[in-house]
């Protein structure tokens, strides 16, 4: 406990960190209450289509038939939709919450699943050596070089869209950097004095592993996954976007595909969802890269 | 070429098609496993009153996808060996031809926009390390987290808004009907490489700043400063050069993983017909033949970059051995 306060005072002290952090909070609190005071997120309502935030004016063609001529209305925001609706009368701040949700999700799920993964992999690969080496580190590099968005496509298109699958499928095949990194630690690790001196004591290689050597990789792991996060966030809204997502739940990259194509009526629906986009992913590089320095002996 | 590097190339020649042989045999067991057949296509395009059953097998068996799994396999591989990559039957010709139309596409944006990065990038990137924690150096800094987090997509769209919409200084899409060499072609690409290039200006910055310092602090940087050269040939000849060593091998990395990354998602924002848009048109529309060629073709360009950047490294600094 007292090394948590140590990092925790190495964190405090930097401030893109401390932002990133916040806001994270922000988002978990957002995702887990803030539906509770919202709207529904799908509820449509075509009378209040394509309204502005408040305060923006918008000019609304429309052809009336009982004048024969397109006539053109002012519409102004209001307090009752804060964020604006979309093409369908959506509230956009029902429908970013829900976002928030499914993007938080998919990247503490999915990089959980990976780092699981990619850890049990790289520390059996080091710590066993030999054939069993071979057949996971080339396993490793042929994860590796598949197109890695093609992948991800090809399993959504095959097997149907849905958040479970895509958690899924972004987990088992984003496992291999931690593989890779969570080796390297063990080779080196592997033939120092207390792993030795362990074994002298008779202890197994499950108790190594779990008691000596995953341990001591932790600092890189928590790094690597905080890093890691974004990636799988990101996976999720490309594939929401290209219109492999889950249909039925609103995430951030089915609204910004929704949104690209009334760009010209209603700019709002793009704008927000990228941007939670991107303050959330600039959060978890912030966070990763403090973590990275606070954990690096040679810093100070 | 001494004998060891001979050897080493020829060693990692055949790791790169031991691993495309395993990215191409997951590709097709996986499309093979997968619930559709290429009947579905033709079936939905179908009038009423054909004997379905009859239609399917008919089709099934001109494809050849009837035949048991290993058999279907065994011929892939075969006529892939004699330069066959089959047949695109969503657009009715042989995969080679379809790619050769498109691939042009592709290289150019990636192209346009590694140029842009590359100077760029190693233009802030220097400014940054040169003045190390000043203001200029923690702007750099702060641009650069901002271009690693900003959603390439999202980007696009917002170029898309406010140059395309608002300004109407570019077209919304890309205009296939401009000639390659022209300057119209080139302003057409703006946003594009704008899109796919922010990230990797971005990236690149980060990677020379700490390159050059790595550099900065070393002895014969003293040494050459304490001889009495001036600043800018010491940061010129001595430090940049050196610094330019892990810069390039990263930029070869990027190459290899981009036309299927960021410029995959670029081509579908702008409807620029690449190798990325194509494959995804061939995905929905499941063209088999297309996808599978498409990917062991990734695999194989982001397996060649990874050896050209090591036999670069390799040259650039002789002290690198490998084993």
């Amino acid at each position: 406990m007292k090394l948590a306060a140590y990092y925790w005072e190495r964190i405090k002290r930097q401030r893109p960190a401390m932002f990133g952090l916040g806001f994270i909070i922000f988002l978990i609190i957002l995702a887990t209450l803030g539906t509770y005071f919202t709207k529904s997120p799908t509820k449509v309502n075509f009378d209040e289509k394509n309204l502005p935030p408040p305060g923006y004016t918008v000019e609304h063609s429309m052809y009336s038939a009982q004048n024969e001529s397109f006539i053109t209305t002012l519409q102004e925001g209001t307090w009752e939709h804060p964020l604006g609706t979309d093409s369908m009368g959506r509230d956009m701040l029902a429908q970013l919450v829900s976002g928030a949700r499914v993007s938080l999700l998919v990247g503490l799920l999915a990089t959980g699943i990976a780092i699981i993964i990619g850890a049990v992999i790289g520390v059996t690969s080091a710590y066993f050596g030999g054939a069993m080496d071979d057949i996971l580190m080339r396993t490793t590099d042929v994860m590796m070089t598949f197109p890695f968005l093609l992948l991800l496509i090809l399993i959504m298109y095959l097997f149907g869209a849905s958040l479970t699958l895509i958690i899924l499928a972004i987990g088992l095949t984003g496992w291999t950097g931690t593989a890779r990194l969570v080796r390297s630690e063990t080779l080196s690790l592997r033939t120092r004095e207390f792993i030795m001196a362990s074994k002298a004591l008779g202890a197994g290689d499950l108790r190594i592993i779990f008691r000596h050597l995953l341990p001591n990789t932790l600092s890189s792991i928590i790094v690597l996954a905080t890093l890691s996060i974004p990636g799988a966030i990101l996976a999720e809204a490309v594939l929401s976007f290209i219109g492999l997502g889950d249909p039925t739940v609103a995430s951030w990259g089915n609204i910004l595909n929704a949104g690209q194509g009334s760009l010209e009526t209603a700019w709002w629906v793009a704008v927000e969802p990228g941007v939670m986009l991107f303050l959330t992913v600039l959060s978890f590089n912030f966070l990763g890269d403090g973590l990275r320095e606070a954990f690096d002996p040679k810093g100070e | 070429m001494v004998f060891w590097v001979r050897s080493y190339i020829a060693k990692r020649l055949l790791h790169t098609a031991l691993i495309s042989w395993g990215v191409m045999t997951t590709a097709f067991i996986l499309m093979r496993i997968g619930p559709n057949s290429p009947a579905d296509k033709y079936l939905a395009g179908l009038g009423a009153g054909h004997n379905v059953t009859q239609v399917v097998a008919a089709i099934e068996s001109r494809y050849g996808v009837d035949k048991p799994l290993y058999d279907q396999y065994f011929s892939y591989i075969t006529s892939l060996l004699q330069g066959d990559w089959g047949w695109s039957f969503g657009t009715s010709m042989p995969v080679m031809e379809l790619i050769k139309t498109h691939w042009i596409y592709s290289f150019q944006l990636i192209l346009l926009s590694t140029i842009f990065a590359v100077v760029l990038g190693i233009a802030l990137g220097i400014f940054a390390a040169v003045r190390k924690n000043t203001a200029a150096d923690h702007a750099v800094a702060f641009f650069s987290f901002a271009g690693i987090s900003i959603p390439n997509f999202w980007l696009g769209i917002m170029l898309i808004l406010i140059f395309s919409v608002k300004l109407g200084w570019f077209k919304t899409y890309y205009d296939t009907s401009l000639p390659m060499f022209s300057l119209e072609n080139l302003h057409a690409l703006v946003l594009p490489v704008f899109t796919l290039g922010t990230g990797m200006v971005a990236g690149y910055s980060r990677y020379v700043r700490s390159a050059m310092l790595d550099n900065l602090g070393k002895d014969f940087v003293r040494t050459a400063r304490a001889k009495g050269l001036p600043e800018s040939i010491v940061i010129r000849k001595h430090v940049f050069r050196n610094a330019m060593l892990p810069v390039i091998t990263i930029i070869m990395l990027d190459m290899g993983s981009i036309v299927f990354g960021g410029a995959y998602i670029t081509e579908v924002i702008f409807g620029i017909p690449g190798l990325g848009w194509m494959s995804l048109k061939a995905v929905f529309a499941d063209d088999y033949a297309v996808v599978l060629a498409v990917t062991l073709i990734g695999a194989i360009i982001t397996l060649l970059f990874n050896l050209l950047a090591d036999i670069a490294y390799m040259y650039l600094d002789p002290r690198i051995r490998y084993e």
